[in-house]
């Protein structure tokens, strides 16, 4: 029973993760940029749920009503950057890390680099568990796995089975092609990186939900995230989040059997074989319905 | 990237190493010195030894914490925990960094699909699972960290200080040596090659998987060396201190903001950053990291090519600037103290760097009439004159290629033999290119044989068989692009049948420039030159390797009349030295010009073979190939 609650716990946690990783991935199968930046926009995130959620009565899920608009322009606003200067994929790599760099000072000059908490009359998810027979899920894991699972579908839904989706999978399998066929990419990469933008928000939020947040957590999240979209496949929203799921769940296993340091042996030796054996992810896209 | 009086600073930075703690006893400028210099020394040695294989091989690393990180725990466990010396510390760094880079190029290298973002993925989490190793492993940190005792070292090193920067400074060196030593021999023109087009390289005869993976082992050995010197500087070490993504993201930067085509790049990037964080540091430490992240935003989007590419076209103007900065403030000396002048005079050097220095030289020179007319000056020559059909050179038996459920060719036979230039034509999609591709070992045949000279190909590498005297050209041209004209000729003479050296290979590279008539734009880089000039810069490069056998593919596609004409006569003198020739054409007027023999392929399989007069007039040909007799006519 341990292990199933361990694993199942573990499971929810991913979700978070694989949240922060479907921007990510989205904008790096989609638009051939590898964005490090979408980890500040997340840190952002989280630091706005905390300021707004102190010091007005807005209460934390309701921050994204703020969050939301403001990191998608935000989004947008970077990869107008990249589209203006013609980025490619490796150059992307180090001008999105040298824009990390930036929103990770940034927040930390304005928050500094101590430890910030929601109080608990503010956030009163943080504590609260739900139990299930034996098994207990803390609430803010179980708000992330919901979110997470709704913007999968969504997500996925729009890139499966509408025209933009159709439209956003050519271009991301060669954009002068289909710019040659009237797609217009300009319009697509600022509303997919604007998407991508807005998933950052709820993340943030939801990082800030479980607890304390420090400037420095965007670079922790990296590897983890990494790991996620490398494992779901690169720019496969459902691949995404069940690599998420999977993380997790690895994770909470090992730490219970284990100790939490041995997580990351596995799940980075998991990786390391994915990329070795499965190169296009764990979950292949199936084929078919174009 | 081309010196050739590198080792003039080279020597001058190994000579002021060794002398300037002396210097300093002379002088009497603070310890504090020392160690902004040991600095810049251990960060020179780590970024460019991660520059050898990224820069270099185009081999994008997040790895290098991992070597790093495996030198500092070798050195910390043999002297924290068991009381080992310093130098047998040191040595099991750089051995420890080896032996992961060799078993890490030795996985990652042999992959067939792998990418340049999949190698960097895989580098990125190499140093989680050595920092995860590292805690839960009792006999290595198990989570509490190592404390290094102050080494026992003699007396001649002076203050513990001095010792560390003589350390960081010899490694350092040794760091700057390699990447020079490449630089200026086969090695790092393969990596060069390798970072341009892969595929090409080994085509060309370069044997990329062994260059890799001397590349890697050089940034391994260097990064565990450097590593284990800077363990025993800092004194505790912790796995969060160690394996996280200070180092790798620090050398990115350095290396970008330098130049990282340039062996010196690195060094001067870890110059300038180590100086502006030092100077940030005092009341700045908001503002540090915000403007080095500005600094790489910015240099990525508007000097890509780095500090190092501005600075060798004008080196005097921007050296005398900075030592006049420096001179001033020297001789004011009312404001700041050294350490500032120096920066602003670094500072003031990039700025002057980086301003526009108008526009890039090494366009063409000649007007290409001239040239084609030159190359068309070879008067007389007989249409049918070929040098004598000798004995088998290739023979292909039965070959057969799938690509899934698609047969590309059913079981084709074909051979040549000295002197001959066979025309292999075909409707598209016939296999033409598929048999081009198993003869150089592009691809291997799902079954079939494959002999040339009577020796096996089929489980050859195509840079073995490079060796054994089959040389291609690309369709579509693929030059190496930041290599110029000659350079790329350059790289097929070091690895081909007759390898040379760097400057042997440079002399010789002249006369395969005269033999297609691109002599006048040696000197000018692929991008600035047309169509027609880079087929001929495939044929170049193929014949610079020395084949006794070259697959010309398609070749004159896309070329205009007189072009065609310039090309053919081409072809004509490469055949006439006494090579012999596949041609893939789709122009039937050349192909019955040139070839002494024809081979018609249709949907996989050999239609029918013979001179040029008898298969033409082939019905099956004429119908399979041709379509309908009309268009017959209009060629």
């Amino acid at each position: 029973m341990n292990v199933l609650q361990a694993g199942l716990a573990g499971a929810l946690g991913g979700s978070l993760f694989a949240l922060m990783a479907l921007g990510l991935s989205l904008t790096w199968g989609f638009l051939k940029v590898i964005n490090l930046a979408h980890f500040g926009l997340i840190l952002l995130g989280s630091y706005l749920t905390f300021e707004l959620a102190t010091s007005t009565p807005l209460g934390p899920l309701n921050t994204l009503l703020v969050t939301i608009p403001v990191l998608c322009v935000l989004g947008a606003a970077i990869h107008l950057a990249y589209e203006r200067f013609e980025v490619s994929e490796l150059s992307s790599l180090l001008v999105s890390y040298g824009l990390l760099i930036i929103l990770v000072q940034v927040v930390h000059n304005i928050w500094s680099a101590d430890f910030r908490r929601m109080d608990a009359s503010v956030n009163p998810y943080a504590t609260r568990s739900i139990s299930l027979g034996d098994l207990s899920f803390p609430l803010p894991t179980l708000l992330a796995a919901g979110f997470g699972l709704v913007l999968v579908v969504l997500v996925g839904t729009i890139i499966n089975r509408t025209y933009a989706g159709r439209a956003l999978r050519a271009f991301g399998q060669d954009r002068e092609i289909a710019s040659a066929f009237g797609i217009d990419h300009r319009l697509i990469g600022v509303v997919l990186a604007g998407v991508a933008g807005a998933t950052a928000a709820i993340a943030g939020m939801l990082f800030a939900l479980r607890g304390t947040i420090t400037p420095d957590a965007a670079f922790e999240w990296v590897g983890l995230v990494f790991a996620i979209v490398i494992l779901g496949g690169i720019g496969n929203v459902a691949g995404t989040f069940y690599a998420g799921l999977l993380v997790g769940a690895v994770s909470g296993v090992v730490a219970s059997f284990w100790t939490p340091s041995h997580s990351p042996l596995v799940v980075f030796s998991m990786v390391v074989l994915a990329l070795v054996f499965r190169p296009e992810g764990l979950f292949p896209r199936r084929a078919g319905r174009h | 990237m081309k010196g050739g009086k590198g080792w003039i600073p080279l020597a001058a930075i190994a000579l002021s190493i060794g002398i300037l703690p002396w210097l300093r006893e002379l002088t009497g400028f603070p310890a504090s010195y020392l160690v902004l210099l040991s600095a810049v020394l251990f960060w020179t040695a780590q970024a460019t030894s991660w520059n050898i294989l990224s820069g270099y091989s185009g081999y994008f690393s997040f790895g290098q914490g991992a070597f790093y990180g495996v030198g500092v725990y070798a050195l910390a466990v043999l002297v924290g925990r068991h009381g080992q010396s310093w130098w047998l510390g040191l040595l099991l760094g750089g051995v420890a960094g080896l032996v992961l880079a060799l078993v890490i190029g030795t996985i990652a290298f042999r992959l067939r699909s792998l990418r340049g973002e999949i190698f960097a993925l895989l580098t990125l989490a190499i140093p989680f699972i050595l920092s995860a190793i590292a805690r839960v492993t009792d006999s290595i940190d198990g989570g509490q960290g190592i404390i290094l005792p102050v080494p026992e070292y003699p007396d001649f090193f002076g203050p513990f200080q001095q010792f560390i920067f003589w350390l960081s400074g010899a490694v350092a060196v040794l760091a700057l040596v390699i990447a020079y030593g490449m630089v200026e021999t086969r090695y790092g023109w393969a990596l060069f090659a390798i970072h341009d087009d892969e595929a090409v390289a080994e085509g060309l005869g370069v044997p990329t998987f062994r260059h890799k993976m001397i590349a890697i082992a050089a940034n391994g050995l260097i990064a565990g060396l450097s590593g284990a010197v800077s363990a025993l500087q800092v004194g505790f070490i912790s796995p969060e201190g160690t394996f996280n993504l200070r180092v790798p993201l620090f050398v990115i930067v350095m290396s970008v903001l330098g130049g990282r085509l340039f062996w010196a790049g690195p060094a001067v990037g870890a110059l300038y950053v180590v100086t502006l964080q030092n100077r940030l540091a005092g009341g700045f430490e908001g503002w540090s990291l915000i403007i080095l992240g500005a600094v790489l935003v910015l240099l990525v989007l508007f000097a890509p090519e780095g500090i190092m590419a501005r600075f060798v076209r004008r080196p005097w103007t921007i050296v005398a600037v900075a030592a006049g900065v420096l001179a001033a403030l020297a001789l004011y000396g009312e404001w700041g103290d050294p350490v500032s002048w120096f920066a602003l005079a670094l500072g003031s050097a990039a700025v002057v760097a980086l301003l526009p220095a108008g526009t890039i030289a090494g366009r063409r020179t000649a007007s290409p009439s001239s040239r084609l007319g030159s190359a068309l000056a070879d008067p007389g020559e007989p249409e049918t004159s070929s040098p004598g059909i000798g004995k088998t050179l290739v023979e292909a038996g039965e070959v057969t290629r799938r690509f899934g459920g698609i047969h590309a060719l059913r079981g084709v036979s074909m051979r040549l033999s000295e002197g001959e230039l066979v025309g292999l034509v075909g409707p598209n999609g016939s296999g033409k290119t598929t048999l081009v591709n198993l003869l150089s070992g592009a691809l291997r045949p799902t079954s079939g044989s494959i002999t040339v000279d009577g020796v096996d190909i089929v489980d050859m590498a195509p840079h073995q068989i490079v060796h054994q005297g089959i040389a291609r050209t690309y369709q579509i041209p693929r030059p190496f692009n930041s290599l110029t004209v000659k350079d790329n000729v350059v790289v097929a003479i070091m690895f081909g049948r007759e390898p040379r050296g760097l400057a042997a290979s440079r002399q010789a590279a002249a006369e395969y420039l005269a033999l297609v008539g691109l002599s006048d734009l040696g000197d000018v880089r692929p991008g600035g030159i047309n169509l027609h000039e880079r087929q001929l810069l495939e044929m170049a490069r193929a014949m610079a390797t020395r084949p006794r056998i070259l697959l010309l593919d398609e070749a004159l596609a896309g070329l205009n009349p007189v072009e065609i004409d310039n090309a053919v006569a081409v072809v004509r003198r490469i055949h006439r030295s006494g090579v012999s020739i596949v041609l893939v054409e789709h122009l039937l007027r050349v192909v019955n010009q040139l070839a002494t023999r024809i081979v018609v392929l249709d949907q996989g399989r050999l239609l029918a073979e013979g001179d040029p007069a008898t298969v033409m007039q082939n019905p099956a040909v004429v119908s399979a190939y041709l379509g309908s007799e009309a268009h017959a006519r209009r060629d």
